[in-house]
């Protein structure tokens, strides 16, 4: 059975004796004692079998390069978002905005060649109307009593200053 | 880099191949205007515009408003903001001129004729009213929407001035009542409301039936 007092004496840098770096394992104030002898001999104590990753070493390695992968991605991604505009980009972005320019006011023009009377009071035009061809209207529109018969006498001389319309009216008086 | 400047450069071309277009053919594509009429009735300005609209033109009455919307090439919009423009103004003055004549079919030697009503006889003629009698007649003025009054002899008529229609060239006489005065009491006759081509003289018939030996001619002239 290895004691502290075992263990101290027989300690000495460098070595591999199984009883001790197991005590090593086991007492913290041996460890100290060795560590300030042989500061390797912890990794030596550690001692076991080999460690293998959570789901096999090809999964590890697997992950670890997906990391790397993604970081260098990650280092490209902000290098061109710091990069300065290139002046062909910047040739391409003010042809496209003087191209919506140039468009709007084009557009803007084209429609201010109609007076604007959007919601507004209608402006007098300098243009001349064609004379439209006029409406004929009926003459009585409205007659207040329903019995009535009205009729436009047809035009025989073809004389339009002179218009007769007769109502027959049961309800006039006689004495008209 | 060089998508970017092929793009802009298509989109530049398209957009002046598209105002090339335009400037080829001006007035091709439809433009819609709203016009406000501030002084007359929007159902009045749609009958006076609805002939200067093309086929593919089209309007509509906006109740709320008083407001027209209408959609047609740039020159028939040119058009109907013109006939707009001289349509929609302050109320016009207008003359009416009113004879009231009492028209009765007589033997031929009891024809008679007055000399201030030379004018209608021959057409009264026509309807076999050769014997006439000049009742009174009047001129008054009005603007648009303003009413009117009229004494003649036995009878008066209260009317309202109308809106003057372009596109018939006509001004409403609104609500033309005609009263006939009988010692002091005052009894409407007929109540009637025309459109009077503005110069042109309209005769008024009155009476019971076709067979009626008498009628009440009431002949007006409006004029500007």
């Amino acid at each position: 059975m290895m004691n502290c007092e075992i263990f101290r004496s027989t300690f000495h840098a460098d070595t591999e004796n199984a009883a001790l770096l197991a005590h090593l394992r086991t007492c913290d104030r041996c460890l100290d004692h060795a560590a300030s002898i042989d500061p390797d001999v912890m990794f030596r104590a550690l001692g076991g079998d080999d460690l293998v990753p959570p789901g096999g070493i090809e999964l590890f390695v697997d992950d670890v390069m997906r990391q790397v992968r993604v970081r260098d991605t990650e280092k490209k991604v902000t290098a061109i978002r710091h990069r300065p505009v290139s002046w062909t980009r910047r040739l391409a972005i003010a042809a496209t905005l003087a191209t919506a320019v140039t468009s709007a006011s084009l557009v803007y023009r084209h429609n201010s060649a109609i007076p604007s009377t959007m919601m507004t009071g209608i402006k007098r035009a300098a243009i001349a109307t064609h004379p439209a061809e006029l409406v004929t209207k009926p003459v009585v529109a409205t007659y207040e009593s329903e019995s009535a018969t009205i009729v436009e006498m047809p035009n025989e001389q073809n004389d339009d200053n002179v218009k007769i319309v007769m109502i027959f009216d049961e309800n006039l008086p006689a004495d008209l | 880099m060089k998508r970017f400047l092929t793009i802009a450069l298509a989109l530049l071309f398209v957009t002046a191949s598209a105002f090339a277009d335009d400037a080829a053919e001006p007035g091709k594509s439809l433009l819609v205007r709203t016009f406000q009429l501030k002084f007359k009735k929007a159902e009045n300005a749609a009958a006076l515009i609805k002939p200067l609209l093309s086929e593919e033109g089209s309007m509509s009455i906006r109740a709320t408003g008083n407001a027209l919307v209408v959609s047609d090439h740039a020159e028939n919009i040119k058009q109907v903001v013109a006939a707009l423009a001289d349509f929609d103004v302050e109320a016009q003055p207008f003359r009416l001129s009113v004879r009231l004549v009492s028209a009765g079919r007589a033997a031929q030697n009891e024809a008679r004729v007055p000399a201030e009503l030379r004018d209608v006889a021959p057409k009264l003629a026509l309807l076999r009213y050769n014997a006439l009698d000049s009742v009174g007649n009047a001129e008054v003025e009005g603007k648009e929407g303003e009413p009117g009054q009229i004494d003649l002899t036995n009878y008066r008529a209260d009317f309202k001035f109308g809106e003057y229609d372009p596109a018939s060239d006509s001004i409403n006489l609104v609500d033309f009542k005609l009263s006939q005065l009988a010692g002091d009491q005052l009894t409407q006759i007929m109540k009637t409301t025309l459109n009077l081509k503005l110069g042109q003289t309209v005769i008024i018939g009155a009476t019971k039936n076709a067979q009626s030996q008498r009628a009440l001619m009431i002949v007006f002239t409006a004029k500007r």
